[in-house]
């Protein structure tokens, strides 16, 4: 059985890990564009020069040898033919197949915002690649503009504070990461960054860049007319699945790569996971749909089921904050705050149920929250400050000694 | 593998498993009358919680048999020892972002509370000999190591 | 399958004896280490505090403050003037007793067996009586005066019973103890629920306790209980479980309260009494030694050879030597009256008898010490005494163990018979302290503890460790009785010694360890420590002299600890007090002690480790004095 997996993420490492698992004699072939296994999640640290290429490698000591998986790298795929089972590569040969994961993730979306993306100095921060070259191009710069202040916008600008650049980081919304936190937090990761040296301009979309003679963009307009100067942009307004090889497949895809449960495409033998299924976008779930793929390429019946996504953890300056579920208040939820100078606290419930959570600053033991809340547990009978509510009011030890949780 | 058994019931909430986490932990060496119980350095593993009737309900790191905490881990320093079955925790490798405390579904993991840039992590005493300190501190002996 | 007990049974520094403890067929403390060998770390530190309903509080990083706001220092510092005003309270209710018993005596026209003593202390006192009966009347009623003075007048036989130096840098330090007993009162006062929270002021609270404890609970105790009772002379006796000899009734004494005997002592040797005894099978009554007041009666010995044969065991081989079978009643009076005695008592049909309500066993009869009637209640004592001889003796199987100890112990060591065995100078000592044929000299004093170690294992260890450097050793305590158990105390033992002390030892026909008795003795220590001073014109911390603690065990011998502390002496320990967990607690005991008072605590577990600790200070001490 040969197994050929596109990409060299967790979806493509974990689904490597788990046919090695299941099958030790197959052949695994794993192609990637990229040269080095890298942690996206880190690759502020590789900007800031914490760590080297190496030093963002999340597999184990020797991965591929140890998995006996053959690394096709620094290849993209041009093309791929279901019918007779091939892949075409850029370097022209053809690649056979048994099974199929296609895990080759995403790319930073350039918005059509003036010449940004026809600029030779405007990246997104998505791959080592990009990193990359924001280091190479940041040697020279002094003035560097963020659009966009979710968490890859700050993971850049955490970064390049760290090389001394001087920072700009406009913001649509009225608050700084407004996916993950309310005003009130954001606030706190604000003043840090600003404290730091970074100016935020919040409520403002860039409605203006053009190239100069240099072919990169030296100012960048703002909706209110503002201009600001700037050597270097990074843009961050969100990523695409790489969906270009897909043309001619025969593979359906809808934002991304249309799965089902299983993790298989619309094609025969073919499988997707990670960010190029377009659902969601963190590591933990690209990493379990890599392993329900693995599972099902080599035969079993396996669902991935644990889809949920809504949860995110947030450090800068050593302020860490967690937010699960929904950060919103609606009509008709109660509205707890904790709040002291070490922490802030907020949960959001309705009808006894846990609808989201966000802790800044403290989140000892938080782990049982995300379960709270996807698992849609009553909480309204535990005869406790909502707060103080631990795994010791679902306490249950069951066979061999493992937790369970007991919920009536 | 090895797995710390729990019976809760016998739990008193002395906290000796606490302080001989601490003690087992603790960076210079010592002895248990020197472990210094207001350095925030000194971190328990372990933690006895309590239900809303009173009821002692300890909280040890199960070193689960499908781990939540290495499955969300991006950076590659939680890893499960294929041998002794244990989660181990390599703080060189840990990129602080901390999904495995969001991740683990009781609540075991924290990170530490001086720099809040590692996690605190039960290591099954591996560097002790691998017979857990807060076992052997029980006085109720409400926790034990059992081959599962 | 076997008999025994339980086969997880503590080590001990006397191999003959762990064998024996480890075969019986009842519990004794020494089976239950095991089970207690899990300790609470925050008890161990001292930063658990129970003294309100929000507690017990623990001190933890994430907890750093008790809920009052009490910091571990506070705690610790709390719980220690607990213990040591607790500890002060046990001794100064030992002196008190004995005090209104040579009082007693005097009035009845008793014997007065110490004149020497008796004047010693009169000269000392300023007292000018004639009469022998008036003047140690009025020397208990000295010391009396003073124990029942309030706190806030000082009590006056301080300043003539301590030596000139100490008492001006005490009185420099506002360490001058008020009544001794309002003093305990005033600690436990200090260290209640939300009153003192300075670590300081408590720790200097346990030095003044400490200097009264010392001085009248310790030194005075001794001298008064000399005057009753007799002088000390030294002599060779028996030690260990050999002493009991099955032929006679015998009863088993512990405490510390040797004046409390005095009356039943002479009773149980005269003729009718002997020959009711006789009557009922037995040759006659035997006291059998144990703990500290059975180190009393064996340092007095030369006065008592009819009715006491030796010291059997201290505090932790009490249940061995009741699980022999030969004795027949115990009479306590005090600790360390163990209450694992109690279902072995029972077990084995021994009666048990307290004669001081302040340590009522829970299944004993209690027949409190009544000066007046004693006549009638030793008469008492007497015959259910005999019942119980009659009611146990074979029926109750017997477990001799004959070869135990030795029987050539040197006791009767004090202040007095030491000086006169030199020659009635200390110069002999301080020339071979001079020449360096004695390095110098270590106290090794306090309890023996089941945890340092095991039972008298540390000690032990320390003093073969400390003579073994040409350190003579003195000792007073339970420590004694581990110690001469071991044979550490007979000429023979010389053979431990470096070679400078083991070449004094020899020329003597003395063993390189000296025992001075009961943990009062530590009083008669400092008497000679502080005649050596005066003889060189130093103050006491310049002296190549240390103490050790090695197993303390209670809060008495905290309180000891504490005069040591206050004399400037050097205190090793081999388990901490239970104050590790305030830094400030251990900076000023370990560190700020040096410059308060001189002295120092060394807490160290390891033998070897800890007199290399020692023998540096006394090589520093003798480089001070240039020798």
């Amino acid at each position: 059985m040969k197994y050929v997996i596109i990409g060299a993420g967790v979806a493509g490492t974990e689904a490597a890990k788990t046919i090695r698992n299941q099958d030790p004699d197959g052949q695994i072939l794993m192609i990637s564009r990229d040269t080095y296994v890298h942690s996206r999640c880190m690759l502020h640290k590789f900007i800031s020069g914490e760590r080297d290429e190496k030093g963002l490698d999340f597999t184990e000591k020797d991965f591929f040898e140890r998995y006996g998986v053959t690394w096709l790298k620094g290849v993209e795929v041009e093309s791929i033919c279901p019918q007779e089972k091939e892949i075409l590569l850029s370097n022209k040969e053809k690649v056979s197949y048994d099974r199929l994961l296609i895990a080759a993730g995403a790319d930073s979306f350039i918005p059509p915002v003036g010449e940004l993306r026809k600029a030779s100095n405007v990246y997104g921060l998505r791959n080592l690649s990009d990193a990359q070259a924001i280091v190479k191009e940041a040697k020279d710069a002094r003035h560097v503009l963020v659009i966009g202040s979710g968490l890859v916008g700050l993971d850049a600008a955490y970064g390049l504070l760290e090389l001394g650049k001087k920072l700009t980081v406009v913001e649509m919304a009225d608050r700084i990461l407004p996916v993950q936190l309310d005003a009130h937090a954001a606030g706190e990761y604000q003043k840090r960054f600003e404290e730091a040296g970074v100016r935020f301009v919040l409520e403002r979309k860039a409605s203006g860049a053009l190239c100069e003679e240099d072919g990169r963009i030296h100012k960048v307009t703002l909706d209110n007319g503002e201009e600001i100067p700037c050597d270097l942009i990074v843009v961050a307004a969100g990523v695409r699945p790489v969906l270009a090889c897909l043309e001619g497949s025969g593979i359906v895809c809808d934002r991304g790569i249309t799965v089902d449960s299983h993790m298989k495409t619309s094609q025969p033998d073919i499988f997707a996971a990670g960010d190029i299924t377009g659902r969601s976008g963190i590591w933990p779930n690209a990493a379990d749909q890599g392993r329900v793929a693995g599972r099902n390429m080599c035969g079993l019946d396996c669902e991935y089921t644990d889809t949920y996504a809504i949860k995110n953890t947030i450090n800068f300056f050593g302020l860490v904050t967690l937010c699960v579920g929904r950060i919103l208040e609606d009509e008709g939820d109660v509205v707890r705050i904790r709040e002291d100078k070490k922490q802030y606290k907020r949960i959001i419930l309705k009808d006894g149920k846990v609808e989201g959570i966000l802790f800044q600053g403290n989140i000892a033991n938080a782990g049982i929250w995300q379960y709270l809340i996807k698992n849609r547990i009553d909480v309204s009978g535990i005869q406790k400050d909502i707060f103080d509510v631990s795994f010791a009011d679902f306490y249950g030890v069951g066979e061999r000694g493992k937790y369970e949780w007991v919920t009536k | 593998m090895k797995r710390i058994m729990i019976d809760e019931k016998k739990c008193d909430g002395c906290k000796n498993c606490s302080a001989a986490c601490m003690q087992a932990h603790r960076k210079e060496p010592g002895t248990i009358y020197d472990l210094d119980l207001t350095d925030p350095a000194n971190e328990s593993r372990n933690f006895i919680l309590k239900d809303s009737q009173g009821n002692y309900k300890p909280l040890f790191c199960r070193h689960c048999d499908d781990p939540e905490c290495v499955k969300s881990c991006m950076s590659g320093a939680l890893l499960k020892d294929p041998e002794s079955g244990h989660v181990f925790y390599d703080e060189t490798r840990c990129g602080s972002c901390f999904m495995c405390v969001m991740n683990c579904p009781f609540g075991v993991l924290k990170p530490d509370t001086v720099t809040q840039s590692k996690v605190i992590k039960c290591d099954f005493c591996v560097n002790a000999g691998g017979e857990p300190s807060c076992v052997s501190s029980c006085p109720k002996k409400a926790i034990c190591v059992e081959e599962v | 399958m076997n008999q025994c007990y339980g086969c997880s049974t503590c080590k001990s520094a006397d191999k003959p004896l762990e064998g024996y403890i480890a075969g019986l067929p009842m519990e004794t403390s020494h089976h239950r280490v095991e089970g207690q060998s899990t300790k609470c770390a925050f008890g161990l530190q001292g930063v658990c505090c129970r003294l309100c309903s929000n507690g017990p509080c623990r001190i933890t990083p994430e907890a750093p403050r008790g809920i009052c706001g009490a910091n571990a220092d506070t705690i610790v510092a709390r719980n220690f003037l607990r213990a040591v005003a607790s500890g002060s309270g046990c001794y100064i209710h030992v002196v008190e007793n004995t005090a209104l018993n040579v009082r007693n005596t005097a009035r009845t026209k008793g014997e007065i067996k110490g004149v020497n003593t008796l004047n010693r202390l009169a000269s000392i006192f300023g007292i000018q009586e004639e009469d022998v009966h008036k003047r140690a009347e009025a020397v208990a009623d000295a010391v009396l005066k003073d124990l029942y003075l309030p706190e806030y007048e000082k009590m006056e036989l301080t300043k003539k019973l301590a030596y000139g130096p100490r008492y001006e840098r005490w009185e420099q330090l506002g360490l001058l103890p008020g009544g001794a007993k309002s003093e305990v009162f005033h600690g436990v006062v200090k260290c209640s629920t939300n009153l003192n929270s300075d670590p300081v002021n408590m720790l200097l609270d346990c030095l003044k306790l400490g200097i009264s404890t010392g001085i009248y609970g310790l030194v005075l105790t001794n001298l008064l209980n000399d005057v009753v009772l007799g002088e000390p002379e030294i002599r060779m006796a028996p030690v260990g479980l050999r002493v009991i000899d099955p032929d006679y009734i015998n009863i088993m004494i512990t405490g510390h309260q040797h004046s409390m005997f005095t009356f039943l002592q002479n009773r149980l040797t005269d003729e009718d009494v002997k020959e009711k005894a006789k009557k009922a099978g037995a040759k006659g009554f035997k006291l059998v030694g144990c703990t500290c007041v059975g180190q009393d009666l064996q340092l007095r010995g030369a006065h008592y050879t009819e009715i006491f044969d030796g010291h059997a065991g201290n505090n932790y081989t009490s249940e061995a030597i009741l699980a022999t079978g030969g004795i027949d009643a115990v009479i306590s009076e005090f600790n360390c009256t163990l209450p694992g005695i109690e279902p072995i008592c029972d077990q084995l049909k021994i009666k048990q008898i307290c004669i001081d309500n302040v340590a009522k066993k829970a299944n004993a009869e209690l027949k409190e010490f009544d000066f007046e009637n004693r006549p009638a209640v030793t008469e008492e004592i007497i015959d259910e005494v005999i019942e119980a001889y009659r009611a146990r003796r074979g029926s109750v199987k017997m477990n001799l163990f004959a070869d135990h100890g030795n029987d050539n112990t040197l006791t009767g060591v004090s202040e007095v018979s030491l000086k006169n065995f030199l020659g009635g100078t200390w110069q002999p000592l301080i020339d071979l302290i001079v020449s360096g044929d004695i390095k110098g000299v270590a106290g090794v004093v306090g309890c023996s503890n089941l945890t340092a170690g095991g039972h008298d294992v540390l000690t032990v260890d320390l003093v073969k460790e400390l003579i073994a450097r040409d350190i003579i050793v003195l000792t007073a305590g339970c420590s004694s009785g581990g110690i001469e158990n071991c044979g550490l105390m007979t000429p023979e033992a010389a053979k431990y010694a470096g070679p400078k002390l083991r070449a004094v030892c020899e020329k003597l026909g003395i063993p390189p360890v000296l025992n001075f008795g009961p943990c009062l003795a530590i009083g008669r220590l400092e008497i000679v420590a502080t005649e050596l001073a005066e003889a060189l014109h130093v103050d006491l911390p310049q002296l190549p002299l240390v103490l050790s603690a090695a197993q303390w065990l209670e809060e008495q011998a905290l309180a000891d600890g504490c005069y040591g502390l206050a004399l400037g002496l050097p205190l090793h320990l081999g388990l901490p007090p239970f104050v590790t967990g305030s830094k400030a607690a251990v900076q000023v005991l370990t560190e700020d002690m040096k410059t308060l008072t001189g002295g120092q605590v060394i807490i160290n577990g390891d033998a070897r480790a800890s007199a290399d600790i020692l023998e540096k200070i006394i090589l520093e001490k003798r480089q001070g004095l240039q020798i």
